[in-house]
């Protein structure tokens, strides 16, 4: 080991030579530990040889049982030395090496006797060591000197059995509560990290006693901390105590928001950050209380550390999805950091301006990012992707430069995953913009000539295949679609072919050239391709054999009726089990699995302060739509107009679980209820719905599907229809009891017993409601709108809603009242504001398109007043809707 | 939770690695995110400057130190202001035991000192010790001169 220090530049080979652990070898190390047991024990070689295995452990390596088993017992042999440096590593090893509990023994007497020792340093180890080894029945004999511990007067010792607690808790919980007063002293203790470590234990202990929470912060709040770190503890034990007591309902005052508020002039930076984040993450926050600490983050946002920078940009951006007229005073800042070195917070202010900036900042920041964007890494760029799409969903009018910024990027290089979310950005823009149609689908055309992803080419071709043919010039679109056929692999041939029959099928104008082209494929050198090809021309009736034309539809854009999953599972059997018959794919089961339980439980158990983001919405209607034109009893009620969202009919974790979706028909309801067994000892059968209805006049019950069998944790649906006036919203209420026989399981055979008992299980009470006759459809341009429909239906009235918390409130009230869609972002109300417009729109059953401007507006007595008008195509309606407002 | 210490070389060859509740399947995962994110992010920084990233709900602190890189992984409480806080204890701790900020070579050296500063510094994923002077004084053995 007499080599010089090597400096940093030098060779690197010639560096490695010199490694201390170079060609460091298990085997040969474990030989080497029997110095252990050496008589005279050699304190320095001892050190060097559990450095080594220490070496070995972090590099990830493992021992075996009994090679673990060896050197343990090899190294407790050291205790004999008095030795201060190899004690200490002594104690480290046996914590790396956590015996197990037969072997603990060996120890437990040299450390208890450590553990009493007049050197403190012995003391703080040998509780440390003890604990990590220790078991219940040991601990118990112990507990003794650990309490003893928690309050000895020197720190380290202190602390040592503060964090073992800390540790204990986790495995011998009842233990440590015993011990709630040391700690509760300890908390008291001079030293800054013993009050730290003894605040977190003791909150661990106390966790679930809300009082005894409150108390302490309570004392705690007006008392002295002198770590930081405690401090930091204590600003997130008060916000769960503001977070459960809630507001002062008589003063409007908060409590401990004074605590919070004077912790943000600290002189310690991290505890300045945890209450602005604090106050930031409070249920329904003031703009008032959110001022002071949206300032101090503000001064993080141009700090040296990167560390702050980053923190404060990451809570900015939270805090601007629910206020983004808070942090719109940062904006500058933020945007001095769009350059800054680190990527994460580039991305992060990136985000935040694309949630704060108004109509008319979108340009500039569009300018900003696009030189931004050439130089982060694809994860990111897929961030910034997803936020333009929000953006341009909140500001439809800016779909232009927002689509052409997407086609911009979409042409530069990119990894799969990164053009994929562009790609879906501008299929979600297409479907729900109007307006950005033609021009969307050309930006997606032009991709797919130079796309290196055969995933992506299909799925545009897919879509283009479904949205091409309904536009202004669908002729213009082929080209492009033929040049995959030309250019392409097998498989995007393939679905380029099937995009063609789709125009030709749709538009007979261009059906003889479309059929051109697909004769031309008939030579392909693919088979799928050629067979497609056949399959196609002959359908579309270029052949011999000839479909109708609604079959020929039916055929090419009606998706598989049957879930896919459901599918595979059906497949997979049919071919571990071979039978003579063919596949029928009748045969798979069409329900749909619903939500598994453990997800329902999730929602709602931590309240995040700020409020997560709505779920994007899904589109079921299509799968609802199959499924009941599927049933013959249903066939005949024509189009479905609106299937609500599943309304939930038995709590979790129930025997049973049941929930309802409202299909509403021009002249019928029909209720489709979701039946989950949960019991695996019971089969199910007849199942049906018996449903009161007296308490809605209007409905007059036509019908019942009954649902033969239910069996353990299959999802399965019984119906039931009703008929109403036609066109009415017939509103009421609807009593429902489930009723079934139900037949024991053997679960060793899964066989049902041959008998079964009829019973009923009652469930919930649901409503059907005006806002079930109108669909949530928005418009890109609601100005324009509005002005089109013209004032001759426009019937305006004015409204009192009521004493209300806030204009938030009142207007989700209404929003949830009438179902309608929210536009242009009007659903948001800035905090405190005293008045508030918002946009609706949506369609009315019948398919009247229906249009509603509301205005807020509250007092000094929290009293709300709105005025509602309200356009339609059919003043009949504009007079429902006010009558839905009326009566609601 | 201090999820993970890692300390790598220039090449991204692993010197020490201290995971707590991590899984053992996931280690292997981590060890390789941290090393790349090192070999993308690392080039050119001056010593002590903190790099930060966050991967769901986890944050990473990062910095360079002489030879060697260091990455701290941690959740819930332990978020990016209080992994800073534990790198700085780390990287004043590793100058302080090899006298400087350490080539590969010093810091494979004084490799059993080390071992023994992160005992006293992470302890199954909680800071405990934060003050070098006295941590330089626990891994002798010798009691903390203040209070």
């Amino acid at each position: 080991m007499a080599a010089p220090l090597v400096k940093k530049d030098d060779d690197r080979d010639e560096e490695a030579d010199y490694s201390p652990f170079l060609g460091i070898e298990k085997g040969a190390v474990l030989q080497e530990a029997r110095v252990f047991n050496d008589p005279q024990l050699d304190a320095r070689r001892c050190s060097q040889v559990i450095t080594k295995l220490l070496y070995l452990l972090n590099q990830g390596e493992t021992f075996t049982k009994s090679e673990a088993t060896g050197v343990f017992f090899a190294v407790t042999k050291l205790f004999q030395s008095k030795d201060i440096g190899l004690r200490r590593m002594v104690y480290l090893m046996i914590k790396e090496l956590s015996p197990c509990a037969d072997e603990v023994i060996i120890v437990t007497s040299s450390l208890m006797k450590d553990m009493n020792s007049r050197t403190d340093m012995y003391r703080a180890n040998a509780i440390r060591v003890l604990c990590r080894i220790t078991d219940g029945t040991l601990l118990t004999q112990i507990e003794r000197y650990l309490k003893q511990a928690i309050v000895d007067k020197n720190p380290v010792v202190a602390s040592a059995a503060l964090v073992s607690g800390i540790h204990l808790l986790q495995t011998n919980p009842e233990i440590v509560k015993r011990w709630s007063n040391e700690v509760q002293e300890a908390v008291q203790s001079r030293a800054a990290l013993v009050q730290f470590h003894a605040l977190a234990l003791l909150h661990q202990i106390r966790q679930n006693d809300r009082l005894a929470v409150n108390k302490l912060v309570t004392s705690l709040t007006k008392g002295t901390v002198r770590s930081p770190l405690a401090q930091c503890l204590l600003i997130r034990y008060t916000s769960q105590v503001i977070r459960e007591s809630g507001i002062n309902t008589q003063t409007g005052d908060r409590p401990f928001y004074d605590y919070l508020e004077s912790c943000l002039r600290h002189k310690a930076e991290m505890v300045i950050f945890e209450a602005a984040r604090a106050i930031t993450e409070l249920s329904n926050v003031t703009t008032r209380e959110l001022t002071p600490a949206i300032t101090v983050l503000q001064l993080f946002l141009s700090s040296s550390k990167p560390v702050l920078r980053f923190a404060a940009v990451r809570t900015l951006n939270k805090v601007a999805m629910t206020h983004p007229m808070a942090v719109t005073n940062c904006n500058i800042d933020m945007e001095s950091l769009i350059s800054d070195q680190n990527r994460s917070i580039a991305t992060l202010a990136i985000t935040t301006l694309l949630k704060t900036g108004n109509e008319s900042s979108v340009d500039r920041l569009m300018k900003q990012i696009t030189s931004f964007m050439s130089d982060i890494a694809d994860e990111f760029k897929i961030v910034v992707v997803e936020a333009i799409r929000s953006l341009c969903l909140k500001f439809p009018l800016k779909y232009r430069s927002l689509m052409n910024f997407l086609s911009n990027i979409l042409r530069e290089e990119g990894g799969f995953e990164y053009k994929k979310a562009i790609v879906d950005s501008i299929v979600i823009l297409i479907r729900d913009i109007p307006d950005a149609k033609e021009s969307g689908l050309l930006h997606l055309c032009e991709f797919i000539e130079d796309c290196e992803f055969t995933y992506l080419s299909t799925q545009i071709l897919h879509f283009l295949g479904n949205e091409g043919p309904k536009t202004s010039d669908p002729s213009k679109y082929i080209r492009y679609i033929y040049n995959r056929v030309i250019l392409e692999n097998a498989t995007v041939r393939a679905s380029a072919v099937s995009t063609l029959a789709k125009f030709g099928a749709m538009i007979d104008s261009l059906k003889p050239r479309i059929f051109i082209l697909l004769r031309r494929c008939l030579f392909d050198n693919d088979d799928e391709v050629r067979d497609r090809a056949t399959l196609y021309l002959n359908t579309l009736g270029d052949g011999s054999v000839s479909e109708t034309d609604k079959d020929v539809k039916e055929f090419l854009f009606g998706s598989l009726d049957i879930p896919l999953t459901n599918f595979e599972t059906s497949l997979k059997n049919y071919v571990q089990n071979p039978e003579e018959v063919p596949f029928d794919i009748n045969s798979v089961p069409r329900e749909v699995k619903s939500q598994p339980l453990a997800e329902k439980k999730a929602t709602g158990k931590k309240p995040t302060g700020l409020g997560a983001p709505p779920a994007a919405p899904i589109s079921a209607v299509d799968a609802y739509e199959r499924l009941l034109s599927s049933i013959p009893e249903f066939a005949s009620f024509g189009k479905l107009f609106k299937s609500s969202a599943p309304v939930e009919l038995t709590e979790a974790e129930t025997e049973y679980a049941v929930n309802v979706v409202k299909h509403i028909f021009d002249r019928h309801v029909v209720l489709q209820y979701n039946c989950t067994n949960t019991i695996p000892e019971q089969l199910l059968e007849n199942v049906t719905v018996i449903v009161d209805a007296s308490e809605a006049e209007e409905f007059s019950e036509i019908g019942t599907k009954p649902l033969k069998s239910l069996p353990y944790d299959t999802p399965a649906q019984t119906f039931v229809a009703f008929e109403k006036p036609e066109g009415v919203p017939a509103i009421g209420k609807f009593s429902n009891m489930l009723r079934f026989t139900v037949k024991e399981v053997d679960p060793s055979t899964g066989e049902a017993e041959d008998d079964g008992v009829e019973d009923e299980y009652q469930l919930e009470d649901f409503e059907i409601v005006a806002a079930d006759y109108i669909l949530k459809v928005g418009v890109s341009n609601f100005k324009n709108a509005w002005e089109s429909m013209g004032p001759d239906s426009e019937r305006v009235d004015e409204y009192g809603l009521g004493p209300r918390e806030n204009l938030t409130e009142a207007v989700n009230a209404v929003i949830n009242l009438l179902g309608m869609q929210p536009c242009e972002g009007t659903e948001a109300v800035p905090a405190n504001s005293r008045s508030h417009t918002c946009l609706l729109s949506g369609v009315y059953i019948g398919n009247v398109k229906v249009l509603v401007r509301l205005s807020f507006g509250i007092d000094s007595s929290k009293e709300v007043a709105m005025k509602l008008a309200v356009r339609s195509d059919d003043e009949n309606v504009s007079d429902a809707i006010h009558e839905i407002v009326a009566s609601g | 939770m201090l999820l993970a210490v890692l300390i790598a070389n220039s090449e991204g060859n692993i010197l020490v690695e201290r995971f707590n509740g991590v899984p053992a399947e996931e280690r292997l995962h981590w060890r390789s995110f941290l090393v790349k994110l090192g070999a993308d992010n690392l080039k050119g920084v001056k010593n002590e400057e903190l790099l930060v990233a966050n991967h769901k709900s986890v944050y990473i602190v990062y910095t360079v130190l002489g030879d060697v890189s260091i990455f701290l992984v941690g959740k819930d409480e332990y978020d990016e202001l209080a992994l800073s806080e534990a790198i700085f204890v780390i990287t004043s701790a590793l100058k302080d035991v090899c006298g400087k900020p350490p080539t590969e070579r010093l810091f494979l050296d004084k490799y059993g000192k080390i071992c023994l500063c992160l005992d006293e510094i992470v302890w199954k994923g909680l800071l405990e010790n934060t003050d070098k002077d006295r941590i330089k004084r626990l891994i002798r053995l010798k009691p903390p001169i203040d209070f």
